[in-house]
């Protein structure tokens, strides 16, 4: 079978392979970082599982390689569990989650994700509750470091995300410590820096970024496609259009092609020096 | 005040910055920025249709200017009176493209009063366009032209309504140098 223009890329390394999935914007957290703005008031913008289903199925045939979901808290959409399995059916997937919301019942019908190719990539920042907390809101530490180790049990594979301004070598070693303790190996711990939208503007907080700096992973929303997980950013109240794609998502080849287009005039050697990811 | 909040430089789109690059795009550019790939579509096949071509920029003027009137678009009504007038077109012709004087007085010129007819032909109301005023626009006019002019006609509408229907206000340039002339 020919090769899609986007299988070839992603095989060549010119594109990401993996496609994310805004799924919701709300989130039961307000964090000072938050690209999205999100908290448990904001408008939802739910992308929808069988939109997110149909999209997977045509990232899958025009040669994308994986999967992301992420919001808002996803964990926050009743159907969350059984869609993540659905997805991993179809490409390797991760899903973003504050991991604050892991009563027994989600965990129970997250079990089937361990036999899946699929992670949850869980937030958490600093080793101690105090200073977690602070981000992240009261109670955050303490949710977190007992969902890890209850996701793990069932065999589900957790990835840690520290997402922070600095951090020093002492805390990063106590942090690290934290997260094998929890029984997430090292591969599975990535620290990346804070980015200097949504409301980490302001708190003036994180980096600037833009399309040089980032992965141009294709990121679909119910506002259309963005050159990165890190573009549907939300200032004041108002979604940032400065690294949307199209607006059209559907078909799926309208914002791939797009995209390959963007990257393919970006000039030579401007890859990602940030480790935003 | 606008119907649709205009896209700013900062805010621009990635397929839409290219049009930002020599700083302020003006509002068609802004509006329909908020849904790139169809900007950067439109905007080529907008610069094809109104810009240089094989018909002459006095002609395609005529066309434009009319058609704008004919349709009450205020935005291109007060940009294309002066696009106009920098075309060279005399004071009495512009007037006259606008609705506020005779065609038959300011244009004595069998084609390029036979084209202006055709334009208000096309332009002004839906239904069928008489085979009479095709026959009539075909005695001056070539084939190849009928169909640009027409077609000129067709892109003009599109900016007529898109323009009025989101009220895209009149660049401070074009007002100023209205204002100059005693234009409305």
């Amino acid at each position: 079978m020919e090769l899609t223009a986007v299988a070839e890329a992603v095989q060549e390394g010119v594109l990401p392979g993996r496609v994310w999935f805004y799924a919701n914007y709300h989130c039961n957290l307000a964090c000072t970082y938050c690209l999205t703005e999100s908290d448990p008031h904001v408008e939802r913008r739910e992308l929808g599982s069988q939109r997110m289903l149909a999209l997977a199925h045509e990232a899958a045939e025009l040669g994308f390689t994986a999967l992301g979901v992420t919001g808002g808290e996803p964990f926050l959409l009743p159907y969350l569990p059984e869609l993540l399995a659905r997805l991993a059916a179809i490409l390797p997937v991760v899903c973003l989650s504050n991991g604050t919301v892991f009563t027994e019942h989600r965990l129970e019908r997250l079990r089937p994700l361990a036999e899946l190719p699929a992670q949850i990539q869980i937030s958490l920042d600093r080793p101690e509750p105090d200073a977690n907390d602070a981000m992240r809101g009261p109670q955050n530490f303490r949710k977190v470091v007992e969902a890890i180790p209850r996701l793990v049990e069932r065999g589900v594979r957790v990835r840690i995300a520290t997402t922070v301004a600095s951090i020093g070598d002492e805390e990063r070693a106590r942090l690290c410590q934290l997260h094998r303790r929890l029984g997430v190996p090292d591969a599975d711990h990535i620290i990346r820096p804070i980015v200097r939208r949504g409301r980490a503007v302001d708190h003036d907080l994180g980096v600037d970024a833009g399309p040089a700096d980032l992965p141009a992973e294709l990121t679909i929303t119910s506002d259309g496609a963005f050159w990165s997980p890190f573009g549907p950013t939300v200032h004041g109240g108002r979604l940032d259009t400065d690294l949307l794609v199209t607006r059209t998502t559907t078909p799926l080849r309208v914002p791939a092609a797009a995209l390959l287009r963007l990257v393919q005039g970006r000039p030579p050697g401007t890859d990602s020096q940030l480790n935003i990811r | 005040m606008t119907g649709v909040r205009l896209i700013e430089a900062e805010q621009a789109p990635l397929l839409a910055r290219q049009f930002y690059a020599k700083g302020n795009p003006g509002p068609i550019v802004a509006a329909l920025a908020h849904v790139p790939e169809l900007l950067e579509v439109t905007m080529p096949f907008l610069d094809a249709a109104l810009g240089p071509s094989a018909v002459d920029a006095r002609t395609k003027e005529l066309v434009i200017l009319r058609t704008s009137a004919v349709m009450g678009c205020r935005y291109c009504i007060q940009t294309h009176t002066v696009v106009a007038r920098n075309t060279g077109l005399a004071v009495e012709e512009v007037a006259a493209l606008r609705g506020e004087a005779p065609l038959e007085a300011a244009f004595p010129d069998p084609r390029e009063l036979a084209l202006l007819q055709w334009v208000d032909v096309v332009a002004d109301g839906p239904g069928q366009v008489l085979e009479a005023a095709r026959r009539e626009a075909g005695l001056h006019l070539s084939e190849a032209e009928l169909v640009e002019l027409t077609l000129l006609v067709g892109a003009t509408l599109l900016l007529n309504r898109f323009c009025t229907a989101l009220e895209l206000p009149t660049s401070p340039k074009v007002l100023g140098r209205l204002a100059e002339e005693g234009w409305s």
